[in-house]
């Protein structure tokens, strides 16, 4: 049974009197332990999509099936996300930051601090326990963004962008841990980014979107070998597949 | 440290002295400076108004949230009611108040929540409306109820803001209070300094106006003591850009 299952999905926005359509006929499916990426042109209904999928808000067509449950309000304990701004509450520790989904749901202290605690180790940042958001850098406090993405222990991670506002060495840093993580959990990783080199790098498989209205116009299974190395980016391999996806987007009518 | 305490002691003590010597000498009326110890002798006490009317400031915090947190559209449609209302001066409305509470401490605690009631609400308002939707759709992905994400994310978010409300807000409900009881009153500190102005007891007026003072400045003492605790991220992170 795949993990996400989206059927002839549509979104209707309704903008004054007029009515936008911001996704049209969206069909895919994503295999458990599978980490696929969605890229398209900004504007394309990515994000929307994303909102849809996590049960943020509803579809006006057709249907998404998360682990075969059709989803219209958030499953926090089926699907963890992390967002493009790492939205910490700046008035907590990094650790209670993680903890806090968990702190919600009543889960008690000592059961939470040590799921939390390893969680801070598993993204690298067991010695900034205690640090306030402010004293980390945009890289950490994403990392902090993650961790709390995975204390519910969903099986699947939606990822709006996640790195969309790191600096070039940092994002590549990022993703490389990402891919690492990733590997350590088992988890399905749902993410979202205008970056292809980003998409091709880290992905099973690149679901390529079109312009509005959004609709999904081509899969694109990427098998580089894992685990993968950052130097993979600058084969040729690498450079066609990127090609590829950028006459699909630059050629889609807009 | 002792020696400095004891130094600034000193150094009062001998203003004092000053000061009492100055009046004893005759150097200046009594009517115009009290000594020292005429304020001490003055012993009066009346604080309960006051203390009714930083209780009910609690409530007008409650209200503000509920006014500004239900609802992102009903706080922007009151707001500008609120900015309107805040622009007249309410103390043209006391002798309603007067009319409808009596002369006693009610309308002057009424008066007082009025007072501060305009910069506490609208502080709030602004300070919930500046939370950023992002908050808002983490706490729902998280599967946060309505109120955790009042009470946890929401509150202490808008609090840094509520607090400088509060700040302005206290300080008018001083004012307001103290100027009510000086106008038409049976007690209250302002009521003591406006009574024995007439009777030319400068001790005691200078007593009331000690009690006021210390009152707005344990006021002010408090909200500082908060704002330390909760306001240092904000300033941070605004210091951070």
């Amino acid at each position: 049974m795949p993990v996400i299952e989206v059927s002839k999905l549509g979104k209707d926005f309704s903008a004054g009197r007029a009515r936008v359509r911001a996704l049209a006929d969206v069909s895919f499916s994503v295999e458990e332990g599978q980490f696929v990426t969605l890229v398209g042109p900004s504007g394309c209904g990515k994000s929307t999509l994303l909102q849809i999928l996590a049960g943020l808000i509803v579809a006006t067509s057709g249907e998404v099936r998360i682990e075969g449950e059709r989803i219209c309000a958030p499953m926090p304990d089926k699907i963890g996300m992390v967002f493009q701004d790492p939205t910490l509450l700046p008035w907590k520790t990094a650790l209670a930051n993680v903890e806090f989904p968990l702190d919600l749901r009543g889960i008690d202290r000592t059961t939470r601090r040590k799921r939390c605690a390893a969680l801070l180790e598993l993204v690298g940042l067991s010695e900034f326990a205690d640090h306030y958001p402010h004293e980390l850098s945009g890289g950490m406090r994403q990392r902090v963004a993650i961790a709390r993405g995975l204390a519910q222990d969903p099986r699947l991670i939606l990822m709006d962008e996640p790195f969309a506002a790191l600096d070039e060495q940092t994002r590549t840093r990022m993703g490389h841990d990402l891919l690492d993580i990733w590997a350590k959990t088992g988890k399905t990783v749902f993410f979202i980014t205008h970056s292809l080199t980003e998409a091709i790098y880290l992905s099973d498989v690149v679901l390529v979107m079109s312009p509005r209205p959004g609709q999904v116009i081509d899969t694109i299974a990427i098998d580089f070998p894992r685990p993968r190395e950052v130097d993979i980016i600058g084969s040729e391999a690498f450079g066609r597949i990127r090609n590829r996806i950028w006459h699909l987007i630059a050629e889609a009518p807009a | 440290m002792h020696r400095r305490i004891i130094k600034a002691l000193a150094i009062a003590a001998a203003a004092m002295a000053l000061w009492e010597a100055v009046v004893r000498l005759d150097l200046v009326s009594q009517i115009i400076l009290a000594a020292p110890s005429h304020i001490v002798l003055a012993a009066a006490q009346d604080g309960g108004v006051f203390l009714h009317a930083f209780a009910t400031t609690g409530i007008e915090i409650g209200a503000a949230i509920v006014i500004a947190g239900s609802s992102h559209t009903l706080a922007a449609a009151t707001a500008p009611v609120l900015s309107s209302i805040f622009a007249i001066p309410l103390i043209i409305l006391y002798p309603l108040l007067m009319a409808w509470l009596g002369i006693g401490p009610l309308s002057k605690i009424v008066f007082g929540v009025l007072s501060g009631f305009f910069p506490i609400a609208l502080n709030t308002i602004d300070g919930v409306r500046a939370i950023e939707r992002r908050y808002l759709v983490f706490a729902r992905s998280i599967g946060a109820t309505k109120f955790q994400t009042y009470a946890r994310i929401i509150f202490p978010l808008a609090l840094p803001a509520m607090i400088s409300g509060l700040r302005v807000g206290t300080g008018l409900v001083v004012i307001g209070v103290v100027v009510t009881e000086m106008l038409a009153s049976l007690g209250g500190i302002g009521y003591l300094i406006s009574y024995h102005r007439t009777l030319f007891n400068t001790g005691h007026v200078y007593f009331g106006i000690m009690l006021a003072l210390v009152m707005s400045v344990a006021v002010n003492i408090g909200l500082t003591w908060l704002d330390r605790r909760i306001g240092l991220w904000r300033m941070r992170e605004q210091a951070e850009g």
